[in-house]
C-alpha cells in the first residue's frame, strides 16, 4: 500500500495533472483531424518531454495516445471519415447515425463506450500485466498469421448484402499493401520501374482519400436540389441506462478483445475494433441492423479499440517490446528518463507502475469531460453550409495524407485513393473492406512467410501449435455460422 | 533616455552588423536536416538531440524534416536531388547509403553526396536471450556447424547492417544461419522472446536497455568498445568482424566550401555538447565524430565492403 501511496504522490502535481490534462486535449485533437494520429501527436511533443519531470512526460505521452484514439471516431461519425485507421470500424454505423440526425447520440454512445473500454484495459493492466505479457510470448509469426486470417473475416461481415463486391473490394485493399518492398525478400513489387512507387501506399493517405476525398467528391457529384437538409441534432447526447442494460455482454467481449489484441505486439486498435465489430455482427443483440446506424456497432468498434490502449502497455512496461508505434515512442522516452521497461521494472520501479495506471484512470475520465464539451464544437461544425465544411475536409485532408511522411507521392495517393473511393461508392461498393485489407495484409503475409521460414516450409506444421489450430477453428466457425443459423432456424420450423 | 537612446543605437549597429553578416556568410536563413526514417525513432531522436546544439553553433534554426520510406533511400534521393546550398542536407545512416544501393537500382549512390561529419556510430552486438545455452561466439559456432542450418538469425530488415554481419559471421567462420526477416527491431526482439529465433544483432543501446533479457555474446568491432569495456569481442573470440551502426550529415554533392566547412564545424560543437554528449553516454555509445574528409572515405570503404558481402550472398541485384 506504501507503494501505491506513492504513485500517487507521484501523479497528485500541479505538473503531472497539468500534463494529463494538456495531453487528452492535445489527444483528442490531432486524433479528430484526419491524417494526424497517435504518432505524430507524440512526436510533436516529444521535444518538451525530454525537459520535463519524468511523469508529467509519461502523463502527457499516455494523454495523447488515449485521447487520440477516441478522436478519431468523432470525425468518422461527424464526416464518415475516420481521423485515424484505428476508428475506421466507428465510421460504419457512427455516419448512418449521424445521417439520422443523431449525430450527438453517436457521440455519446462512442465516448461512453470508449471510456468503459479504456478503463476496463487498465484493469487488465493492472491485475495481470506480467501474466499477460507472458502469455503472449506464446504469440510466434504462426500465431500471428491465424489472428490475422480470423480478423479477416470481418470483410464478409460488414460485406452483408453486397458480398460479391465486398470480398472484390478486401481483395483490391490486400493487394494494394503488397505494393512496394517486400519485407522477407527486399524485392520490390508491382512499382512499374518507378522509385517513387518503393515507398509503397501509406495507409493513412489512402484512409484520408478514401474516406475524405471520396465525400467531397459525392456531395458535390449531387445536385443541390436533391440534398435533403437534415436538422442535426448538436452536443452531446448520452444514451439511458436502459440502453445499455441489453448490450452489457457485448461491451464485456468487446472490452475483452480488444484488452487481448493490445496485449500482442504488432496488432493495434484497428484489428481489435474490426475482430469485436466481427463478433457484433454474429452475436450482437441487433446483429441484422449493423451497418445502418445501429448503436451495437458503436459499442463494438469503440470500446475494443480503446480497451487496446491500456493493454498495449504490457508488453511495453512488461517486456520492453513496443505494442505499436505509438508506445515505441514512448518507450524511447522512457529510456530518456531514466525507466527500464522490463520484467524487473515491476518489482523495482512498482511505484511508476502504479503511477502509470493512475495516469490512465484520469485520462479517461477526462475524455468523457472533453467528449461531452467537445462534441458541442464537433457537432455544429454539421452545420455548416457545405461547401465550407467540404473545403475544410479537403484542405484538413491533404495537410495530413503529406504530414505522415513528408511524401510528395502520398499526396497523389490521397488524391488516386479520393477518385477511386468515389468511383467505388457510386458502383455500390462498402469501402471499409478495403481498409480492411489494407490494415491486415502485411501482418497476415509476413507472418505466413515468417512462420514458414520457422517450420523450414511445412504448413503441416501451423496445424500442430495450439493456439494457432484454436484459432483456425474459430475461424471455420465464424465462416459457418450463418449456415448454422439457418439450418437450425429450419429445424425449428419442422 | 539616454539609455534608450544608447540601447537603440546599440541595436541599431547590431542589426547593421548582422545584415553584413547574412549577405556574405553562411548560414543567412533556417537549415533543413532530411531524416529518412519516421519521427521518433532512433535516427528522428538523435538527429533532434543534435539540431539543437548544432543550431545554436550555427547561429540559424534547423528544422528536422523526416522524408520516410522504402529503407530511408526516398529521402536519401530527396537530399541527392535538393539544391546544393547547404540549406538542405541529410542525417544519412549507413542502409541507405551503403547497403540499399547494391540491393536494387536507386537515383543516387556515394557519389551523389558532400560528407559533412559523421555523427554517430553504435558498435553492434550478437544478442541472445539471458537463458540461452551460448555463453561466446564460440559456443554458438561449435552449435551452428554440428548442426547446419538450424539457428535461426533474426533480421531487422533484408540487406541491413545487422543482416550483413550475419553474412560476414557466416562467411568468416563457416556457420550456416537460417535468417528470418522480420519488420524492424521491436518484432525481432520479441521473436527471440517467443523462442522463434535464436539470435540477432542490435545497437548497444538496446543491449543496455534489455541487459534483463539479453546478453552479448560478441560486440561486433575492432576493438573493445570504451563505453563496455567488459564485452569481449568477435575479433577477441577468433573472428574479426567490424559492423558499427553509423549515420552522418550529407549535403547534395556541390554545395560551397565555406557552407561545408560551417556545417562540419557546427555539427562537431554540436556534438561536443553538454546535451548531445550526456544523451549519448545515457545510451553507452561513443561519441564519434568525424570530418569531412575523413567520413567520405569511411563512407567510400564501407560501400565496398558490403557490396562484397552482399554479392557474395547472392543478394546484390
Amino acid at each position: 500500500m506504501d507503494v501505491f501511496a506513492l504513485g500517487l504522490d507521484h501523479v497528485l502535481t500541479m505538473s503531472a495533472l497539468g500534463a494529463i490534462f494538456i495531453g487528452t486535449i492535445l489527444g483528442v485533437a490531432v486524433g479528430v483531424l484526419p491524417g494526424l494520429g497517435s504518432v505524430i501527436g507524440i512526436t510533436m511533443v516529444l521535444p518538451f518531454t525530454y525537459s520535463m519531470g519524468q511523469i508529467p512526460a509519461l502523463a502527457l505521452m499516455l494523454g495523447i495516445y488515449c485521447g487520440s484514439v477516441y478522436g478519431g471516431s468523432i470525425s468518422a461519425i461527424v464526416i464518415n471519415t475516420p481521423g485515424t485507421p484505428q476508428a475506421a470500424a466507428t465510421a460504419l454505423d457512427g455516419f448512418p447515425m449521424a445521417q439520422r440526425g443523431d449525430a450527438d447520440l453517436a457521440i455519446g454512445w462512442a465516448t461512453a463506450a470508449s471510456v468503459i473500454g479504456g478503463l476496463f484495459s487498465v484493469v487488465v493492466l493492472i491485475i495481470a500485466a506480467p501474466q499477460l505479457a507472458a502469455f503472449s510470448l506464446n504469440f510466434t509469426s504462426i500465431e500471428y498469421f491465424a489472428l490475422g486470417i480470423f480478423a479477416l473475416i470481418c470483410i464478409a461481415n460488414v460485406s452483408r448484402g453486397a458480398m460479391a463486391k465486398g470480398l472484390l473490394a478486401g481483395a483490391i485493399g490486400l493487394f494494394l499493401a503488397t505494393i512496394g518492398v517486400d519485407h522477407v525478400t527486399g524485392d520490390m513489387r508491382f512499382t512499374f520501374g518507378s522509385f517513387e512507387m518503393t515507398a509503397g501506399i501509406s495507409l493513412i493517405p489512402a484512409i484520408v482519400g478514401l474516406f475524405a476525398l471520396s465525400e467531397v467528391f459525392m456531395r458535390a457529384s449531387e445536385s443541390a436540389t436533391v440534398k435533403a437538409q437534415i436538422a442535426h441534432n448538436v452536443g452531446f447526447r448520452l444514451p439511458p441506462f436502459s440502453q445499455w442494460m441489453p448490450r452489457l455482454w457485448l461491451l464485456l467481449k468487446s472490452c475483452t478483445i480488444g484488452s487481448f489484441v493490445g496485449t500482442l505486439p504488432g496488432t493495434g486498435a484497428a484489428t481489435a475494433a474490426f475482430i469485436a465489430y466481427s463478433e457484433a455482427k454474429r452475436s450482437a443483440p441487433n446483429r441484422d441492423k449493423l451497418g445502418t446506424g445501429e448503436p451495437d456497432g458503436l459499442v463494438a468498434a469503440e470500446s475494443a479499440n480503446n480497451a487496446v490502449t491500456g493493454s498495449a502497455m504490457v508488453p511495453t512496461l512488461a517486456l520492453g517490446i513496443p505494442g505499436d508505434p505509438v508506445t515505441a515512442v514512448m518507450l524511447g522516452t522512457f529510456i530518456v528518463h531514466g525507466i527500464t521497461p522490463g520484467p524487473r521494472l515491476f518489482t523495482e520501479n512498482l511505484d511508476l507502475v502504479y503511477a502509470i495506471f493512475l495516469i490512465l484512470i484520469g485520462v479517461n475520465i477526462l475524455m468523457f469531460f472533453i467528449g461531452a464539451l467537445g462534441s458541442q464544437l464537433f457537432t455544429r461544425a454539421l452545420r455548416m453550409p457545405e461547401p465550407l465544411l467540404m473545403t475544410m475536409v479537403t484542405v484538413i485532408a491533404i495537410v495530413g495524407a503529406y504530414g505522415v511522411r513528408g511524401n510528395p507521392l502520398d499526396l497523389i495517393t490521397a488524391f488516386l485513393a479520393g477518385v477511386g473511393g468515389f468511383i467505388l461508392r457510386k458502383a455500390g461498393f462498402p469501402l471499409a473492406p478495403l481498409v480492411i485489407g489494407m490494415v491486415l495484409s502485411q501482418m497476415i503475409e509476413n507472418s505466413l512467410r515468417q512462420g514458414l521460414l520457422l517450420t523450414r516450409g511445412s504448413f503441416l506444421a501451423f496445424f500442430e501449435r495450439p493456439i494457432a489450430l484454436t484459432l483456425f477453428i474459430l475461424t471455420a466457425l465464424m465462416l459457418a455460422w450463418p449456415a448454422i443459423r439457418w439450418l437450425r432456424a429450419r429445424r425449428q420450423e419442422a | 533616455m539616454k539609455f534608450i537612446r544608447s540601447s537603440i543605437v546599440a541595436l541599431a549597429a547590431a542589426a547593421g552588423l548582422a545584415s553584413t553578416a547574412l549577405a556574405a556568410e553562411f548560414p543567412a536563413k533556417p537549415v533543413t536536416i532530411i531524416v529518412p526514417f519516421s519521427a521518433g525513432g532512433g535516427t528522428d531522436i538523435t538527429t533532434r538531440t543534435l539540431a539543437g546544439p548544432m543550431a545554436e553553433a550555427l547561429g540559424v534554426e534547423i528544422v528536422v524534416k523526416n522524408t520516410a520510406g522504402a529503407g530511408g533511400t526516398i529521402g536519401a534521393a530527396e537530399t541527392a536531388r535538393s539544391k546544393p546550398n547547404g540549406y538542405t542536407i541529410g542525417m544519412m545512416p549507413v542502409g541507405p547509403m551503403t547497403t540499399q544501393p547494391h540491393l536494387r537500382e536507386l537515383p543516387y549512390n556515394p557519389e551523389s553526396f558532400d560528407y559533412i561529419c559523421q555523427a554517430y556510430s553504435a558498435p553492434s552486438s550478437l544478442v541472445v536471450r539471458k537463458d540461452s545455452p551460448f555463453n561466446s561466439l564460440q559456443d554458438m559456432l561449435e552449435h551452428a556447424k554440428a548442426n547446419p542450418g538450424t539457428l535461426n538469425y533474426g533480421v531487422q530488415a533484408v540487406g541491413s547492417i545487422p543482416h550483413v554481419a550475419g553474412l560476414g559471421l557466416a562467411a568468416a567462420s563457416g556457420a550456416e544461419f537460417t535468417f528470418i526477416p522480420y519488420k524492424g527491431s521491436a518484432p525481432t526482439f520479441k521473436a527471440m522472446l517467443d523462442g522463434s529465433v535464436d539470435m540477432f544483432v542490435a545497437h548497444i543501446s538496446f543491449l543496455t536497455k534489455n541487459s534483463d533479457q539479453v546478453k552479448s555474446l560478441a560486440m561486433l568491432t575492432s576493438e573493445r568498445v570504451s563505453t563496455a569495456q567488459d564485452l569481449p569481442t568477435a575479433t577477441d573470440q577468433g573472428v574479426p568482424m567490424h559492423f558499427p551502426i553509423w549515420g552522418g550529415l550529407v549535403a547534395p554533392k556541390g554545395i560551397p566550401a565555406e557552407a561545408k566547412a560551417a556545417l562540419e564545424a557546427a555539427c562537431e560543437a554540436g556534438m561536443n555538447s553538454e546535451a548531445f554528449s550526456s544523451r549519448m553516454a545515457d545510451l553507452r555509445m561513443p561519441l564519434a565524430f568525424m570530418g569531412s574528409a575523413d567520413f567520405e572515405a569511411f563512407v567510400n570503404a564501407e560501400f565496398s565492403k558490403n557490396d562484397k558481402l552482399l554479392t557474395a550472398a547472392g543478394l546484390k541485384k
